[in-house]
């Protein structure tokens, strides 16, 4: 009785459906996620497209998304770079086995903890989180920059503070390491401190950026951010101020891997190499990106090094990150989320 | 078989359904029936009896749980309703409400794909056939209920089917368009002398229209005969009660002499030309006695049944009786009743049973 | 053949998703589930999930019916109906986070209202009472949709029977229209509740840490914590509560049976159905929610054409370049996705519709839970879902237009399944058999006749397709490619990156997009000849 009705149907269904069918790119581009928002990546991909005449075609998602990809594509890999991104995301890629080790030219001349020993990932970039303040609401309160992890607790920041959640967030994570640091790495008055701040937090945001422009804004009053997102949110015009804790805030590296199973595995290694290397770091200062370059003989912009100037600064040790990742981040959701 | 040519026939159909209280039911109870060519025979029945039931497995609605269903020579049990050839006019109508009165009426010819001007053709004659010309830009809703009616019929009629089923066509109507209406569907039937089908619950309009009567009850067939047939001689009390009004009586053959029977009603002898029930010598039958064709005499007459007036209703050519008599209550018709004979209630009478045109029924009382 | 795709498309990927979620090592367990039920977050977040569900179904199913009576009933000169038109498509027509941002900007600490306009300070905008109301916002039209035709259906003689009876028109609306319209009531809160358990967007902007619900638990769980196995077992849990509101939905909704438009269909009344007061009552609670829809969407505009909103206020279309340029491949990529899935989503809706509600076939029900489920399930589990089922042979899809067309058929067409079935309990089956009768074989029936009369169904199910192939972000998030790149995904990034100018100005371009070819649709039912009830639903309305 219904037959025909279904059987005309899927004819013109069918007919639809091919419609949808593109061949797929030519082979000299390559195919990459970006963990870098798209307006540091397209700017860097584009100038990778006039050094090498490799095309690049990318998406942009946050850390944790990118890796939920590439972990579910992994027996049919789309991409051949998993290109920025903070360090833990890679280290978390090391354990699924995702990625393939290579070791670019640049190799050698990295410091130790801008590259995985086996070259599975390298660092392009180096990332400082500051704290970040909108400059009304501190003179509304009479109040200075913050300029300690305890200013932060101050009341006048009560339901104001916006910043990342440390379920997506790579800055959220390598926020609570900064925290463990501070702390002597003794977890027990690290969490009591992040029980404490959790008072005044009005939003844990889904990106680590998600709350510049609240703060911007005026809608937060302030947050813990990377410094490239604080830095753009204050190009843009929002009367923002920046400082850091006297005892000091972590910075992570950025990365860049090789995705296992590549369909270019070539076209992606030229990226790499070009990634890790002056090539594309010198031309952060070119750009406006203010990220601190990871290749030693990149000098870092005038005015970069300005902000940090006199800032205590110390790098997330991503072996002792790595091994305690996983549990740190199951207790800040157990106790402090709720 | 192939003797007589069937333009229908049914084969021991059934209809089951699952009821949710009742588990499954059958609504149509292996029913057989043939129809003839030309003819127009009438489903009647209470409502709720199969008849619409029948009718949709007629129309191919609806599968037949069991049995074969036939049209012309061909077995028709598997075929979709659209390869039938029927028309169908729903007690609803049923109209296409986005269509206007020419494409509801053209819709058929154009399913079988008809160029245009003999389309145009075709729906002009039936149009007129039915009263409708100038009408075909009309929308459904813009009509009349017996407009949409004729334009129902006219959308069944146009493509000339093998057979017409009609479902209480006119219940939806008002009562002189309701006689105006089933003259008009008979005249067509036999001016386009298609074979028909008729349901209604309505046993005058069944008798005014049909050539034959299927009388249902109970998802089965429980007579099947001429208007007269049926009056005169019903199966079964059902029967006799359904067609117009009856009184059934007890009674035991005493004697029976060809036609002539001797009865025991009541404990009075009665003699009479009687049909039916012909082997029921010394059994207790029930005699079917129609309202005009008894008579009432003042109390103490003769060899009449004792009995008293308890409603009297006039109603101008004739006055309707409902008398107590022993156990049973009788209806009684005085046609052209003169104003001598007059028994207003209360009065004790006495009914003097017919000579002639008693039916014998036999079976257990219901 | 529909029972393959929707084996295909709905069970396949689900078994793959709960293969995910309940074996561990190849053995089933729940060890998983167990896991994730000992955090409290996620207690708390089954529970608030179900109350805002709850709670959107039946305000959005009242506010959508007060809109729906209004226009019906009233008589509203035709500009004014215009009006409520517009204000109910803008929500269903944005892309997501639209509101959200909206409200943020303007009840948040220094929110346009809150502050600027109240003085209030130190607002909260994040939680249930901010989520609630967008979410009535964005969901309530679909209310609208579903229950305008509903009404405008049982018109005229049904309620100028009960007033000759002597009944006050408010007694007619009590023991009449209401009673008439409960199958289309249920059948809205369904869609709202379904709407609402599945909504991952708002939430992510609005609900804050504190009010927590599982689709977003769900994404977070597995966007961030990279575990799909507990984002699968948020999802089932996701799934008890859509599926307990959809079987109560059955069996009450399913006792009445409503047969009002017959082949002859009453006239329209010309009577008015509402008193001048109770009118003037329902109109501005209608202007009021209206406005505060176009005041929303008058803030999107303008942060579309500023330098940055709330910092640099000068005019500028350089957002507009921007999306152009850099954008155009996911404009390009969107349309052609919107224009292939529409019909098919549009067909697809009204076909199974159809067979639901007319077929005589064994497991009817079963197919109508199949092709519910998709759009039950909350979109991060549909993509999640597409993407471990189809990403390896014997079905590879991902990376393909197809599987994101797949998606959006089999998420979004619901809808036009669940008018088609509304309308058809109204349509007398007498008119198709009289087709039948005819001649007419079941396709010609379904073209001929059943698709005119479910025209409206088909309309309001192929324009959700499309609307939604360009709004929506949840399930195809996952399935967007390096090929294959969406304007919904890009909004997303640029929110996440806080361009908000590009974000405001795809959303502006969508809605305009969107509103073209709605009301291009809607002009066409207009002039395609109808039943008088039927025909006014205009589905989209301008
Ligand atoms: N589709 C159905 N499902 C269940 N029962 C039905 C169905 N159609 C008819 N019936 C039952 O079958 C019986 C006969 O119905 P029908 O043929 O419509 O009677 P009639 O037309 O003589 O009034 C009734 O008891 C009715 O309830
Ligand atoms: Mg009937």
């Amino acid at each position: 009785m219904y037959r025909s009705i279904a059987r005309r149907t899927a004819l013109l269904a069918a007919g639809l459906a091919l419609l949808a069918i593109r061949p797929t790119q030519a082979q000299d581009t390559l195919n990459a996620y970006s963990i870098w928002p798209e307006n540091w990546a397209r700017p860097m991909l584009e100038e990778f497209t006039k050094a090498s005449g490799i095309k690049v075609n990318f998406l942009r998602f946050s850390s944790g998304e990118a890796l939920a990809r590439v972990i579910a594509e992994k027996g049919n890999p789309k991409i051949d770079v998993l290109f920025g991104g903070p360090v833990e995301t890679f280290a978390a890629g090391v354990k699924e086995g995702v990625f393939e080790p290579y070791k670019p030219p640049s190799f050698a001349a990295l410091p130790a903890r801008f590259k995985h020993p086996d070259g599975v990932w390298v660092a392009i970039a180096d990332d400082p989180l500051v704290f970040m303040t909108n400059t009304k609401f501190l003179a509304e309160n009479k109040l200075n920059a913050p300029a300690s992890w305890d200013d932060l607790l101050n009341p006048a920041y009560k339901n104001g503070l916006q910043m990342a959640d440390a379920r997506t967030s790579g800055t959220a994570v390598t926020r609570i390491f900064s925290i463990l640091e501070a702390n002597g790495r003794d977890e027990e008055k690290a969490f009591a401190y992040m029980k404490k701040l959790r008072g005044n937090v009005q939003l844990y945001t889904k990106s680590g950026g998600g709350g510049t422009l609240p703060v911007g804004l005026g809608q937060a009053s302030g947050g813990i951010f990377f410094i490239v997102d604080a830095l753009d949110t204050k190009a843009k015009g929002y009367d923002v101020q920046i400082s850091f804790p006297k005892e000091g805030i972590g910075t992570a590296a950025e990365g860049i891997a090789l995705i296992k199973g590549a369909k270019s595995p070539e076209l992606g290694k030229k990226l790499i190499d070009w990634a890790s290397s002056p090539a594309m770091q010198s031309l952060f200062a070119v750009h406006k990106i203010n990220f601190v370059p990871a290749h030693p003989e990149v000098k870092t912009e005038a005015s970069l090094a300005a902000v940090l100037k006199g800032a205590k600064v110390f790098a997330i040790d991503d072996a002792y990150a790595g091994a305690n990742r996983k549990r740190v981040v199951d207790r800040w959701v157990a106790e402090i989320l709720p | 078989m192939a003797a007589n040519p069937v333009a229908i026939r049914l084969e021991g159909i059934s209809a089951r359904f699952d009821h949710r209280v009742k588990g499954a039911v059958a609504a149509v109870d292996n029913v057989s029936l043939d129809v003839a060519p030309g003819e127009l025979l009438t489903l009647l029945g209470p409502s709720g009896c199969g008849k619409t039931t029948t009718l949709r497995m007629i129309a191919g609605f609806q599968k037949p749980s069991a049995g074969r269903i036939q049209i012309g020579d061909q077995d028709v049990t598997e075929v979709m309703s659209n390869d039938r050839n029927i028309g169908f006019v729903f007690q609803n109508y049923a109209l296409f409400p986005h269509l206007s009165v020419y494409e509801n009426v053209a819709y058929g010819l154009r399913v079988r794909k008809l160029d245009d001007a003999a389309m145009r053709g075709a729906v002009g004659d039936v149009l007129a056939l039915v009263g409708l010309k100038g009408y075909e830009g009309q929308m459904p809703h813009q009509l009349s209920g017996g407009e949409q009616q004729r334009v129902a019929l006219a959308r069944a009629i146009v493509i000339r089917p093998r057979v017409l089923l009609f479902d209480e066509p006119l219940s939806n109507l008002d009562a002189k368009l309701r006689v105006q209406m089933r003259g008009e569907i008979q005249r067509l039937q036999r001016e386009v002398g298609i074979t028909t089908v008729y349901v209604t619950h309505d046993q005058e309009e069944a008798m005014a229209i049909s050539d034959r009567i299927a009388v249902m009850n109970k998802g089965v067939i429980a007579q099947l005969g001429s208007a007269e047939d049926l009056y005169q001689r019903p199966a079964s009390a059902f029967v006799a009660k359904f067609i117009g009004r009856a009184n059934l009586l007890r009674a035991t053959v005493l004697a029976r002499d060809g036609d002539r029977v001797t009865l025991d009603i009541a404990g009075r002898r009665h003699q009479a030309a009687a049909t039916g029930a012909a082997s029921s010598l010394g059994k207790t039958i029930q005699a079917v006695v129609r309202p005009e064709a008894l008579a009432i005499d003042a109390a103490g007459a003769g060899a009449s049944l004792p009995g008293t007036v308890v409603t009297r209703t006039y109603l101008g050519e004739k006055v309707e009786y409902l008398i107590a008599a022993g156990d049973e209550t009788l209806q009684v018709v005085q046609l052209g009743p003169a104003e001598a004979r007059r028994f207003p209630s209360g009065t004790s009478v006495g009914i003097r049973l017919p000579a002639t045109g008693i039916h014998l029924i036999e079976e257990p009382e219901a | 053949m529909l029972w393959i795709l929707l084996a295909l498309f709905v069970v396949y990927p689900l078994a793959a998703m709960f293969g995910q979620a309940f074996l561990v090592d190849g053995r089933p367990s729940l060890a998983p589930l167990l896991s994730i039920l000992a955090l409290p977050n996620h207690r708390a977040a089954m529970w608030n999930s179900l109350v805002l569900g709850a709670l959107v179904g039946v305000i959005g199913t009242a506010v959508g019916f007060l809109f729906a009576f209004t226009a019906t009933r009233c008589n509203l000169p035709a500009r004014w109906v215009r009006l409520l038109d517009v204000a109910t498509l803008l929500p269903l027509i944005s892309p997501p986070f639209t509101t959200s941002i909206a409200f943020v900007f303007s009840f948040g600490p220094r929110g346009l209202i809150t502050y600027e306009l109240l003085g209030v300070k130190g607002t909260n905008v994040y939680g249930l009472p901010s989520t609630l109301a967008a979410e009535v916002l964005t969901y309530f039209p679909i209310a609208y949709l579903a229950l305008r035709p509903v009404l405008a259906a049982i018109g005229g003689n049904i309620e100028e029977m009960a007033f000759s009876l002597g009944s006050s028109r408010w007694r007619v609306f009590r023991t009449v229209t209401l009673p008439l319209t409960v199958p289309g009531l249920a059948n809205a809160f369904l869609l709202l509740f379904a709407a609402s358990l599945a909504d991952f967007a708002t939430p992510l902007i609005l609900a804050g840490s504190r009010f927590p619900v599982l689709p977003t638990e769900a994404y977070l769980q597995i966007t961030g914590l990279f575990d799909l196995k507990g984002g699968a077992v948020l999802s089932f849990l996701l799934l008890v509560p859509a599926a307990i509101v959809f079987l109560a939905q059955r069996y009450w909704v399913g006792r009445g049976h409503y047969v009002t438009v017959t082949g002859k269909s009453g006239a329209q009344s010309t009577l008015d159905g509402v008193s001048p007061g109770a009118r003037a009552v329902l109109v501005a609670a209608c202007a009021a929610v209206a406005l505060s829809i176009l005041y929303l969407y008058a803030l999107l505009l303008y942060a579309s054409v500023v330098v940055a909103f709330g910092a640099n206020h000068a005019l500028t279309l350089k957002h507009y370049v921007v999306i152009f340029t850099e954008g155009r491949k996911a404009i390009i990529d969107t349309l052609i996705i919107a224009f292939i899935g529409m019909p098919l989503g549009g067909l697809f809706g009204v076909l199974v519709g159809y067979l639901v509600a007319r077929g005589e076939f064994r497991g009817r029900q079963a197919m109508e839970i199949a092709s519910m489920v998709n759009y039950a399930l909350p979109g991060t589990i549909v993509g999640i879902a597409y993407l471990i089922a189809f990403n390896d042979p014997p079905i590879a899809l991902t990376g393909g237009a197809l599987i994101i067309v797949a998606c959006y058929v089999f998420r979004y067409s619901p809808t036009g399944t669940r008018t088609t079935i509304a309308l058809l309990k109204q349509i007398d089956r007498g008119i198709e058999e009289a087709s039948h009768s005819l001649g007419a074989g079941s396709f010609t029936t379904f073209r001929r006749v059943t698709l005119p009369l479910v025209l409206p169904a088909f309309f309001a199910g192929l324009g959700v397709v499309f609307i939604r192939s360009m709004t929506a972000i949840s399930a195809t998030i996952f399935l967007v490619s390096i090929d294959w790149v969406l304007i919904t995904v890009r909004i997303l990034e640029n929110m996440t990156e806080l361009s908000l100018g590009p974000a405001a100005a795809f959303s502006v371009f969508v809605i305009v997009l969107v509103m073209a070819v709605t009301s291009a649709i809607s002009a066409l039912l207009r002039r395609l000849p109808g039943p008088p009830g039927a025909a006014s639903v205009a589905g989209l309305g301008g």
